[in-house]
C-alpha cells in the first residue's frame, strides 16, 4: 500500500501534538480521532467563516426537538449591525412603497397587534453546499445550516393591511440594518411575492425559543417564511417596501437562484431559466450515531429528524447496510406544519465490521428525497440521503 | 532540579526542531498537490495580498475550503474587483494564478491557512525585506497606509466602524499593546505581520497618534 507523503505528514503532526500533550499533562491523552474536519470547532458550533460569522451546528444538537438559540446556525453576508442601529428603544420599522399609508413602527407599537407563535425550520439554501460534486463556490457548509425553533412575532398581513397594499403592489421587499464593509458591495436586499407575504404565517418575529431574537439571529426583528428557505427571512429587519416587480440586484437576481428544471425536474425547461429558491424540499438527517462511531451487536437505536417546507413528512427510511435494504422508522410525537419530526429506528446490529447507515423522507406529496440532489451552479437545496460511516464491534 | 530543568530544556528543543522540519514538509505536501508550480516569492506575494485585501471584507478561511475550476475562480476574482476588493490587474493575475494552483477542485480537503502558509514562508524564505529594526514613524506617510490597510473596518478619520474607533483610543499610548494587536492580530482584527513593514506600522501609528 501506498501511503502518500501529506498522509504521513499528517499522521506524523497527529503523533507529536499527541507527544506534546502527554509530556504537557503528564497523564494520558489521545489524538482527536476527528478526521476531514476542516473547520474549527469553537463552543457549541462548527465554524465555516469567522467574519462575517458562519458556523453550523453539529448534528448531535438535533437529538432535540427544538434547536437552542446559542446552538442554532448563523448565517449572514455582513455580519450584525452596530449595537446602536439595533436597539430596541431607538429602532424603527418603516412601510413604505406601494402603501397607502406608510408606517413609522416602534417595536412596542408593533407588539400590540396579535402575537402568534409558530415552530418552524429555518434552513440556509447552501445547507449541504459541500456534497455537490462538481464542487461550487460558497461556504462549504455540511449538514447543520438547519434548525428548528419557535418564533414568535405578528403577522406581516397585519402590518401590511394596516398600512394597506395598493392594487399594483406584488412583490414585498425587506431591507435590514446590516452593512457591507466597503460602500461598493450590493447591500443584502431582498423580496418574496404578495401571496407568501399575505400568508396567515409568515411573521415578523422578535422571539426565538420564548427569548428576545439574539443578535446574530437578527434582533430586535426577522421575518420568518415557514417553509422556504432562510435567505427570505430577512435580520435585523428596519424596511418594508411594497413593489410591482421582483427586487433588483445581485442578492435577488443573481444569488439566491436555480435552474428551474432543478425544482420541477420534469418540468421540461430549459435549463437556463433561472428562478427564486423558494421552497425547502424535503430532508432528513441522522443525529445518532455519529459518524465514525462503533457500535455493541445487538439493538442500536437510530434516530435523527425530518422535514417538508410546508408540507408533512409521510414517512422516513432508514438502511443499515448501505442502501441495500430498507426499513420504515417510526415517526414521534405529531406532525406539525413547518416543524422538523423526530423518528427513530431501532436497528438489530449482527454483521460484525464497517457499514452505512442511510436515511431519506417522503412527503405528504409522495415526493422522496433523492440519493444526490440535482446540481446547480450556487449549490442550493442539497437534500441528497444522508449517510454516515459507523463499525459494528466484533 | 538540574536534571528536571535539563530534561525540560531538552524537550523543548526537540519540539522546535520538530516543528521546525514539519513546517518545511507542510509546505512540500501543498506544493505537491499544486496545479502548477508556484515560486516562493510568487506565493508569499499573492499570500500577502489575500491577507491584506479580501479580508477586508470576509476572513481567508472562505478563500481556503474552496476547490474550484479556473473560470469560476476568474469569476469570483471579478466579482470581488467589481465590489471594491483593492488589486490592480497585476496584483488580481498574481492572485488567481495562485487560488487556481493551490484551491482547485482536485486539491486535498485539508490545505493549511493563509496565515499558516505566510508563517511557513517567512520560517522558509526570511522575514520580507522592511521588516528591520526600531523605527520612527511619519504621519504624511501613514494616512494613505490607514486608508488602504485599516479604514475598511476602523472607519474614514479613525472614528470606529465594524472595528473600534482609534482616534485617541487608549492603545495608542500603549505602543505594546499597539504593536501586539497589529502584528498578530485580536479576536476578529487579522494579524498584519506579514502584510505591513515595522516602518508602515509606526507610520499609521503616527498618524492615528495626530488625529
Amino acid at each position: 500500500m501506498k501511503v502518500s507523503r501529506r498522509v504521513l505528514v499528517k499522521t506524523l503532526l497527529q503523533g507529536v501534538g499527541a507527544a506534546l500533550v502527554l509530556r504537557g499533562r503528564g497523564g494520558t491523552a489521545s489524538a482527536n480521532p476527528i478526521e476531514g474536519e476542516a473547520a474549527r470547532s469553537s463552543g457549541p458550533l462548527t465554524v465555516r467563516v469567522s467574519r462575517p460569522f458562519d458556523a453550523e451546528t453539529p448534528v448531535r444538537e438535533f437529538l432535540s426537538r427544538l434547536t437552542s438559540n446559542e446552538r442554532f446556525f448563523v448565517r449572514s453576508h455582513f455580519g450584525p449591525p452596530a449595537a446602536e442601529a439595533v436597539r430596541p428603544e431607538s429602532w424603527r420599522l418603516t412601510v413604505k412603497g406601494l402603501v397607502k399609508d406608510e408606517l413609522n413602527l416602534s417595536l412596542k407599537e408593533l407588539q400590540q397587534l396579535d402575537t402568534v407563535t409558530l415552530t418552524a425550520v429555518l434552513q440556509c439554501s447552501g445547507n449541504g453546499r459541500a456534497h455537490h460534486r462538481p464542487k461550487v463556490p460558497g461556504v462549504q457548509w455540511e449538514r447543520g445550516a438547519v434548525g428548528n425553533a419557535e418564533w414568535t412575532g405578528v403577522r406581516l398581513r397585519d402590518v401590511l393591511q394596516r398600512a394597506g397594499v395598493k392594487p399594483q403592489g406584488v412583490h414585498v421587499q425587506f431591507q435590514g440594518a446590516d452593512r457591507p464593509a466597503l460602500a461598493t458591495v450590493p447591500l443584502f436586499t431582498r423580496s418574496i411575492p404578495l401571496a407568501k407575504a399575505l400568508h396567515p404565517d409568515t411573521l415578523l418575529a422578535y422571539e426565538m425559543n420564548g427569548r428576545p431574537l439574539p443578535l446574530l439571529h437578527g434582533a430586535p426583528l426577522r421575518v420568518i417564511t415557514p417553509g422556504w428557505m432562510a435567505e427570505s427571512c430577512m435580520k435585523w429587519l428596519t424596511e418594508i417596501s411594497v413593489r410591482t416587480d421582483e427586487t433588483p440586484g445581485y442578492y435577488m437576481q443573481q444569488a439566491y437562484r436555480i435552474p428551474e428544471t432543478a425544482v420541477r425536474l420534469s418540468s421540461g425547461l430549459p435549463g437556463s431559466a433561472m428562478v427564486p429558491v423558494e421552497q425547502m424540499p424535503v430532508k432528513s438527517l441522522i443525529a445518532a450515531p455519529a459518524e465514525g462511531d462503533t457500535v455493541r451487536p445487538g439493538p442500536v437505536t437510530v434516530q435523527g429528524v425530518a422535514w417538508a417546507g410546508e408540507m408533512e413528512v409521510a414517512k422516513v427510511e432508514v438502511s443499515c447496510d448501505d442502501g441495500k435494504t430498507w426499513e420504515q422508522a417510526r415517526l414521534l410525537g405529531d406532525g406539525q406544519p413547518y416543524a422538523w419530526r423526530q423518528w427513530q429506528y431501532v436497528w438489530n446490529a449482527r454483521t460484525v465490521g464497517p457499514t452505512a447507515i442511510l436515511c431519506r423522507a417522503t412527503d405528504a406529496q409522495g415526493q422522496e428525497q433523492p440519493m444526490t440532489s440535482p446540481w446547480n451552479p450556487g449549490g442550493f437545496l442539497w437534500n441528497g440521503w444522508d449517510r454516515l460511516s459507523v463499525t459494528v464491534a466484533a | 532540579m538540574n536534571r528536571s530543568i535539563t530534561h525540560e530544556t531538552s524537550g523543548r528543543v526537540l519540539a522546535a526542531l520538530l516543528c521546525a522540519l514539519l513546517g518545511s514538509v507542510v509546505i512540500t505536501a501543498a506544493q505537491e498537490d499544486d496545479r502548477e508550480t508556484i515560486q516562493p516569492a510568487q506565493a508569499r506575494q499573492a499570500l500577502t495580498l489575500i491577507h491584506a485585501r479580501c479580508a477586508v471584507c470576509h476572513t481567508t478561511d472562505l478563500i481556503v475550503q474552496q476547490r474550484l475550476p479556473a473560470d469560476r475562480w476568474t469569476v469570483t476574482i471579478e466579482k470581488m474587483m467589481h465590489w471594491g476588493a483593492d488589486l490592480s490587474k497585476e496584483e488580481a493575475a498574481a492572485v488567481l494564478k495562485f487560488v487556481t494552483a493551490r484551491y482547485h477542485s482536485g486539491a486535498p480537503d485539508q490545505l493549511p491557512s493563509i496565515e499558516e502558509e505566510l508563517a511557513m514562508i517567512a520560517r522558509a524564505v526570511g522575514p520580507r525585506p522592511g521588516l528591520e529594526g526600531p523605527v520612527t514613524g511619519e504621519a504624511s506617510r501613514g494616512a494613505g497606509l490607514y486608508a488602504h490597510n485599516c479604514q475598511a473596518c476602523h472607519g474614514e478619520g479613525a472614528v470606529g466602524g465594524a472595528g473600534p474607533k482609534l482616534a485617541r483610543n487608549t492603545i495608542l499610548k500603549n505602543e505594546g499593546a499597539f504593536w501586539e494587536t497589529v502584528l498578530h492580530g485580536r479576536g476578529p482584527m487579522p494579524a498584519w505581520g506579514a502584510v505591513l513593514s515595522h516602518q508602515e506600522i509606526a507610520d499609521i501609528h503616527a498618524w492615528l497618534a495626530s488625529r
